[in-house]
């Protein structure tokens, strides 16, 4: 009988990591609290840079489950040491005793209602990052009638004290890109501003999606992050941000702003850091043992982290973490018990 | 317009609010242009509410105006808060309530670098002690006139007369309603429903009958501006800012302002006889402009007082067209006339916007 | 960092209004005297930020610093917990201590204000008060304030005031004790040290412009040159 893990977290991360223990010849628990595997990879259409389906990605991963003993709709109610063993108990009554757990447990994205001033849930025009790449998926008829110019807000409940959160989200700036130039070629008449303060292009093949987006789909960029929006008497939006560049303040008109929501710790992450005696970082997230050389162990025995849960991160990073918790895992199982 | 959206950022930001026993001091605009409406306060709140709000005739100004002004430096005004809160506590009370939002919102800065820098608090202590022999206790509560309004706006309603409706169609009045800047925007816990969707104007609106308006310019400050308008040279600023208001809130035809700060509703009203003999424009229907009110004026109304005792004859914007909507009953007669019915000569007329 | 900013630094204002600015302009986008004056908080801000002692004393012999309105919409904006609108009072009161503010027409005014605002404290306890507020000088205040000018006994008293009565009320006559009081602060905190320089100052920036100090004190309440305003709008 192989031994079990328990993997808290169904999305990615979780999965993945699932999958290379299980190749290792261990036998994960995977535990998820939505009803559905996949995390927000789920609700994605489609994924930077080069505009690969997520379900692409996903539906591998899902049909290659075999030997993962898998838990939706389950939390986890306890956590408890036992001499070299940790005891966990799940929601639906089951529990198990294992040497590691790896939390997987991922990000929440930014309330963007929290940023009031950008009357999300208050102006029907003001969407977030989400809702629109739901939409995309979705393939329903637009909700609003001749969208003729379209706002992206950068950094929404990112860089910012006034939210709690000072991190950057790392992958808001090319997503925010790739979803203007996804909305412009649905709607090539559409004028698509992105009003950000920094634009961080870091990874390969993402400068080229933005220059791609200047000179092929004319998206407008301006320099300067969104101060206000407010509603006109016809619920189109007056979106007010300077330009920082000419260094002139700016009021314009828009038929739809699209809010770049953040990654913010999982609301979980306090709950489950308590129940294993380990301390989070000061700005929520998981802390490991080192950001730079061991990023998936942390500071107690046999507890591991792989993804998002210990910061913003992109979908082929996660998936690496993934793996190298499972190695470290391995490493640490193998390692005789002193 | 998702309604419910704003009720979950209201319900974030409410703060608490004592119930009675509040040492009280006035402001210097409020006395200056609409003394009245103090009057009212005290009179709302002592008579028909029964509550205890102690006036000494000894304080004076908290020096906000000549701070923004920058006519005194910062360890002077900060040591005549001192002072204030030295009454205060000589009176026996430990809830601080201001007829004034400059006041209201240095209150609180003062108080927040205080807590933030305890060797400031120590020196102003000892500024105090030097300078007038007093000692001071910081407020347990601090809490701007029109916050005290809001919490019992609900006992005002059920004791009113008139209600924020128009009588002729049924339908509430379109409010557009206009808070200081310096109620919440340094620091929006402080205020009733925070910085952006503030509620407490809102709420003494729903809870008299009327119906709030959003409009772009909102949040926009109305221009005051401290020397931009004490200043005669600076004055295009002070009217700038109110005619953007002006502007933005045009197509939402709004009947009246209400207004939390002092110096709001006095340049919401002028600016709009200055724009109208400047340029021909009006806001209001038929010539008028749109009425300006403080939030004790509307209090009194619907309660049902006389509208000259509320001191609506010294708006320059007409109020009678507002009176006629809700059927406040007036006597057009007794409008400029002083007490006891002391005949006055009356007021010439603007060329440009109508007035009574 | 040069001794200027040093001093600068000292300021509680700065200490609350100056963590690190990033320059993302929310403070701008919503700044009313952006809108209006050829003003940008977020500049000013970058230049303090820079501890560059010969550009802020640029700034403090500058029109700029006084275009601020105070109505502090950028603290509640800015994502860095600044406060652009503090940065810019204590650029102000450095600029009076030090006497550069004579240097600007913006800057000059400061005498016509600190002598009405300060002469109304310590002479009635009020920064605005009817007895001063004369309608020449506030034609705004309209045919209505013109009317209540007119008829001050008997429009406050048909208010309910209490103009210059003893006891509580508003407008009362505050006991001459607590404008004692009053002076005694003013001596002790600066106030009453501010108005000597900025009357002294004021006397030399006359002289140097050929102007007596009526002249001088009349022109900088009245004068406004067209190049403080922003020319998009």
């Amino acid at each position: 009988m192989s031994q079990n893990i328990v993997v808290i977290g169904g999305g990615p991360a979780g999965i993945e990591a699932s999958r290379r223990l299980r190749d290792l010849g261990y036998t994960p628990l995977l535990v998820e609290k939505e009803p559905v595997l996949g995390g927000h990879l789920a609700r994605w259409d489609r994924l930077f840079p080069d505009g690969v389906e997520a379900r692409s990605v996903l539906e591998p991963m899902l049909q290659d489950l075999d030997g993962i003993k898998y838990f939706t709709d389950t939390e986890i109610s306890s956590i408890n040491r036992l001499k070299d063993t940790w005891v966990v108990k799940f929601s639906n009554g089951l529990s198990a005793q294992v040497r590691a757990i790896l939390m997987t447990t991922g990000f929440d994205l930014f309330k963007a209602e929290k940023k009031e001033e950008y009357g999300y849930g208050i102006y029907e025009r003001v969407i977030t990052n989400a809702d629109l790449e739901a939409w995309f998926k979705s393939g329903a008829a637009p909700q609003f009638d001749h969208v003729h110019t379209i706002g992206f807000v950068h950094c929404v409940g990112s860089r910012d004290e006034k939210a709690g959160n000072r991190q950057c989200s790392k992958v808001c700036c090319v997503t925010a890109v790739k979803q203007a130039c996804e909305f412009k070629e649905k709607f090539p008449e559409t004028t698509v501003y992105c009003f950000y303060m920094d634009l961080r292009m870091f990874g390969r093949k993402f400068e080229d999606l933005y220059l791609k987006a200047q000179k092929e789909y004319g998206i407008r960029f301006v320099r300067g992050r969104v101060s206000e929006v407010s509603e006109d008497i016809d619920g189109h939006l007056f979106v007010k941000a300077e330009d920082t560049l000419f260094g002139k303040p700016m009021k314009i008109k828009m038929d739809m702003l699209v809010l770049m929501a953040g990654m913010t710790p999982a609301a979980d992450t306090q709950e489950l850091s308590r129940m294993v005696n380990i301390l989070p970082g000061e700005d929520g997230f998981f802390q490991p043992q080192s950001l730079v050389s061991n990023p998936c162990t942390s500071s107690r025995e046999g507890i591991f982290f792989a993804g998002t849960a210990t910061g913003p991160k992109t979908l082929p990073e996660t998936l690496s973490e993934a793996g190298a918790a499972a190695l470290a895992i391995d490493r640490y199982l193998k390692t005789p018990l002193k | 317009m998702l309604y419910q959206g704003k009720q979950k950022i209201w319900a974030d930001y409410q703060k608490e609010i004592p119930n009675d026993h509040w040492f009280y001091v006035r402001s210097c605009i409020r006395q200056t242009f609409f003394p009245a409406s103090e009057k009212m306060f005290l009179e709302i709140l002592r008579n028909r509410l029964g509550k205890d709000i102690y006036e000494t005739p000894s304080h004076t100004t908290c020096g906000g105006i000549a701070y923004h002004s920058e006519a005194i430096p910062q360890e002077t005004v900060m040591t005549i808060i001192a002072r204030q809160f030295a009454l205060m506590t000589e009176a026996g009370y430990e809830n601080y309530v201001c007829s004034c939002i400059t006041s209201f919102g240095l209150y609180n800065e003062v108080m927040e670098d205080w807590r933030e820098f305890p060797e400031l608090e120590a020196k102003i202590r000892e500024n105090l002690w030097k300078a007038t022999r007093r000692e001071f206790k910081i407020p347990k509560y601090l809490a701007h006139a029109s916050d005290l309004i809001y919490k019992f706006r609900n006992e005002i309603a059920e004791q009113a007369k008139f209600r924020l409706v128009n009588k002729n169609t049924g339908e509430p009045l379109r409010v557009v309603e206009h808070i200081g800047c310096h109620y919440s925007k340094m620091f929006p816990s402080k205020g009733v429903g925070g910085a952006e969707y503030p509620y407490v104007l809102t709420g003494m609106v729903e809870s008299w009958g009327g119906e709030v308006i959003d409009y772009p310019e909102r949040r926009h400050c109305c221009g005051f501006g401290f020397r931009q308008y004490l200043v005669k040279a600076n004055r295009g600023y002070s009217v700038s800012n109110t005619h953007k208001k002006f502007e933005s809130m045009e197509p939402f035809e709004p009947d009246m302002i209400i207004t939390n700060c002092p110096g709001c509703p006095y340049f919401l009203d002028r600016w709009q006889y200055v724009i109208a003999e400047q340029t021909g424009k009006t806001y209001g229907k038929d010539g008028y402009g749109i009425p300006v009110f403080t939030y004790e004026e509307v209090a009194g109304l619907v309660l049902g007082y006389d509208p000259w005792d509320l001191g609506l004859q010294t708006h320059q914007v007409a109020v009678e067209p507002l009176l006629d909507k809700i059927g406040i009953p007036y006597h057009p007669e007794d409008k400029y006339k002083g007490l006891n019915g002391k005949q006055l000569q009356r007021p010439e007329f603007p060329m440009n916007i109508k007035c009574c | 960092m040069g001794k200027i900013y040093d001093r600068l630094a000292q300021d509680y204002r700065i200490k609350e209004g100056l963590k690190a600015c990033i320059g993302c302009g929310t403070c701008t986008a919503i700044c009313p005297a952006a809108e209006f004056y050829r003003y940008n908080p977020k500049k000013i801000v970058t230049i303090v930020q820079s501890r560059d002692d010969d550009a802020i004393i640029e700034l403090l012999k500058s029109d700029v610093i006084w275009y601020c309105g105070e109505c502090l919409s950028c603290v509640t904006r800015c994502p860095r917990k600044n406060a652009p609108g503090l940065v810019i009072v204590a650029l102000r009161a450095l600029s009076i201590e030090l006497g550069y503010f004579a240097e600007s027409e913006k800057g000059r005014q400061q005498l016509p204000l600190m002598h009405a605002l300060q002469r109304n404290v310590l002479n009635y306890g009020y920064c605005v008060y009817p007895m001063t507020f004369a309608y020449e000088m506030h034609p705004e205040y309209g045919l209505v304030g013109k009317w209540q000018k007119e008829h001050i006994q008997d429009v406050y008293e048909r208010l309910g005031a209490h103009l210059g009565q003893v006891g509580p009320g508003a407008l009362r006559k505050i006991p001459q004790e607590s404008l004692d009081e009053l002076t005694a602060i003013f001596d002790l905190t600066g106030a009453t040290r501010w108005m000597e320089i900025v009357e002294e100052k004021s006397q030399e920036k006359a002289r140097e412009m050929g102007l007596s100090i009526e002249e001088y004190e009349a022109q900088a309440f009245t004068q406004t040159n067209a190049c403080h305003l922003n020319p998009e709008n």
